[in-house]
């Protein structure tokens, strides 16, 4: 193969496999504090793209901001979720409250696009690039764009990391997913940090909806496909490991750049579904799992 | 007084109290341990005063002050740590990062949080040896020295403590309890439950009988010292 193709490739599925990381980062960091498989975080994406569109289109502001207001507009709309819906549901259903908590996201899932149906019409809104133009080094096309959004992302990813490792927020969260009742005892609120987690997560699949919009249009579905990739990734990378999420993000990523364009377009779905098969049966836990963890 | 405990009334449900009309009182500095057979509501009282249920009647005060119906994140602030039944490490976080998470409510004043952990990892060398160590790679009993050592970083004046002998071997059931000895002698006022009766009266200054949720016996260790015997036959 030639080498500019192999760098072609490898930045396209690196570019893909950022934004997957991005989502599955905050699908595995919902799942892992609070035990929540949240299948409304399309719908929290699909809200990232019309919030970009709005404020970069409508009101006509750069596309900094449309991000910023993505990922700020949709951690107050986490943080609502969580305390209106989610944590009376824990408080009331006791220990059944797992089973009612697919019923709830899944009910959301389906409450949120036809609210966005009824609101906004079956219509495509989509911004054609954030940044024009590219460039091309040694025949390799580098499209401005794709390096925002890659850059973007791992800016993103890293800032995250960056807060649950260091900050004391970030550790009584880690704190809580580990031991919530220990947590508790020592003074930690841990309502208010379910609360925080699960905005963050939505923030991260609101600033994947708009670093997307070029990409995903915003319209009613658009987080259909994206949930589909995260919950693959999540898989992958093993539910709840944030670490792995990232991993596995950029791998299917990768993989599916590289399968498009040796295979055909369309095996890069055979491709990542048997390695999720696979994965399931022969190791449950995710790829990145620790040595003797459970799922 | 400590901790006093006035007549409560309280369960799960509100149609069927498991503790009726039950009055315990913890004497500041004395190690004060409520024994009683299955069922007696123990470990329902503890919960009870550390707010994960709120008694239907009755008041729970501590230094003066009623604590009644605040939250369990909210006890450490007045000063009422709790050791919970069975291992409560964060297994993933460093012996460090325990410890701090254990000074949270000081987190704001970094001198004191560092002047908490100086004082910890002098009373415990090997959570110094360790602090670079993850919580969960440790044995059970440094893991149950660093949840002792982590509830004592924001100096509570007193401590209740939930089944400590549960899940060890009985080599270090022994050792557990010299810890629970020592914080006595340092100072703190120490509530304990435990199955393990002869352990518990054998430390204890008071003792409280409960059974099937009432008030049954109660008295300095004196009292009970060769009759326990006879009060554990009652229970059969």
């Amino acid at each position: 193969m030639e080498f500019s193709i192999f760098v072609q490739l490898l930045v396209l599925g690196l570019v893909r496999g950022s934004m997957y990381a991005l989502m599955g980062v905050g699908l595995s960091l919902i799942f892992g504090i609070m035990g929540i498989v949240n299948f409304a975080h399309g719908e929290l994406f699909m809200m990232g793209c019309y919030l970009m569109y709005f404020v970069t289109r409508m009101v006509g502001l750069p596309f900094p901001v449309g991000i910023i207001a993505s990922g700020a507009g949709l951690l107050i709309v986490g943080i609502i979720l969580e305390k209106g819906l989610i944590s009376p549901l824990r408080r009331k259903a006791g220990r059944e409250w797992l089973m009612d908590s697919f019923v709830l996201t899944i009910g959301l899932m389906v409450i949120f696009q036809n609210l966005a149906l009824i609101t906004f019409g079956a219509i495509q809104r989509g911004i054609p690039n954030l940044v024009t133009g590219q460039m091309v080094i040694r025949e390799v096309v580098f499209i401005y764009d794709h390096l925002v959004i890659l850059s973007l992302a791992l800016l993103t990813v890293g800032l995250l990391w960056y807060f649950i490792k260091y900050t004391s927020m970030g550790k009584a969260i880690r704190a809580t997913s580990q031991h919530s009742e220990g947590a508790q005892t020592l003074g930690i609120d841990v309502s208010t940090m379910y609360a925080i987690a699960f905005g963050i997560g939505a923030a991260l699949a609101g600033i994947s909806g708009a670093l997307l919009i070029t990409l995903f249009p915003a319209n009613p579905n658009a987080g259909m496909g994206p949930v589909l990739k995260s919950f693959v990734v999540v898989i992958v990378g093993g539910l709840g490991n944030v670490k792995g999420a990232v991993a596995a993000g950029i791998m299917v990523g990768l993989l599916e750049a590289f399968a498009m364009f040796f295979l055909a377009g369309g095996w890069q779905n055979v491709i990542v579904t048997s390695i999720v098969i696979a994965v399931l049966v022969f190791k449950p836990a995710g790829l990145f799992a620790p040595a003797g963890e459970r799922p | 007084m400590s901790l006093e405990i006035k007549s409560i009334t309280s369960g799960y449900v509100k149609e069927v109290p498991v503790l009726r009309d039950v009055s315990v009182v913890a004497r500041e500095g004395a190690l004060t341990a409520i024994i009683g057979p299955n069922g007696a509501g123990k470990s329902t009282l503890l919960k009870t005063i550390y707010g994960y249920l709120r008694p239907s009647e009755g008041d729970i005060y501590h230094h003066g002050e009623s604590i009644k119906g605040l939250k369990p994140d909210e006890m450490l602030g007045q000063g009422i740590a709790h050791l919970i039944q069975g291992h409560s490490v964060f297994p993933a976080m460093t012996v460090e990062e325990n410890l701090e998470l254990g000074g949270w409510i000081i987190k704001h004043d970094r001198e004191a949080l560092e002047m908490a952990l100086a004082e910890v990892y002098e009373r415990y060398p090997i959570l110094k040896e360790r602090r670079r160590m993850v919580a969960g790679a440790l044995s059970g009993g440094e893991q149950r020295t660093l949840e002792i050592a982590r509830l004592t970083m924001t100096q509570p004046r007193t401590i209740l403590i939930d089944e400590p002998s549960v899940g060890l071997m009985p080599k270090l059931v022994d050792r557990i309890y010299e810890e629970i000895v020592n914080l006595k002698e340092k100072g703190f006022t120490i509530v304990i439950v435990d199955q393990k009766v002869h352990k518990a009266v054998d430390v204890a200054d008071y003792i409280y009988v409960l059974r099937l949720g009432l008030n049954s016996h109660h008295g300095p260790r004196e009292k009970f010292v060769g009759t326990i015997e006879d009060v554990i036959r009652e229970w059969i």
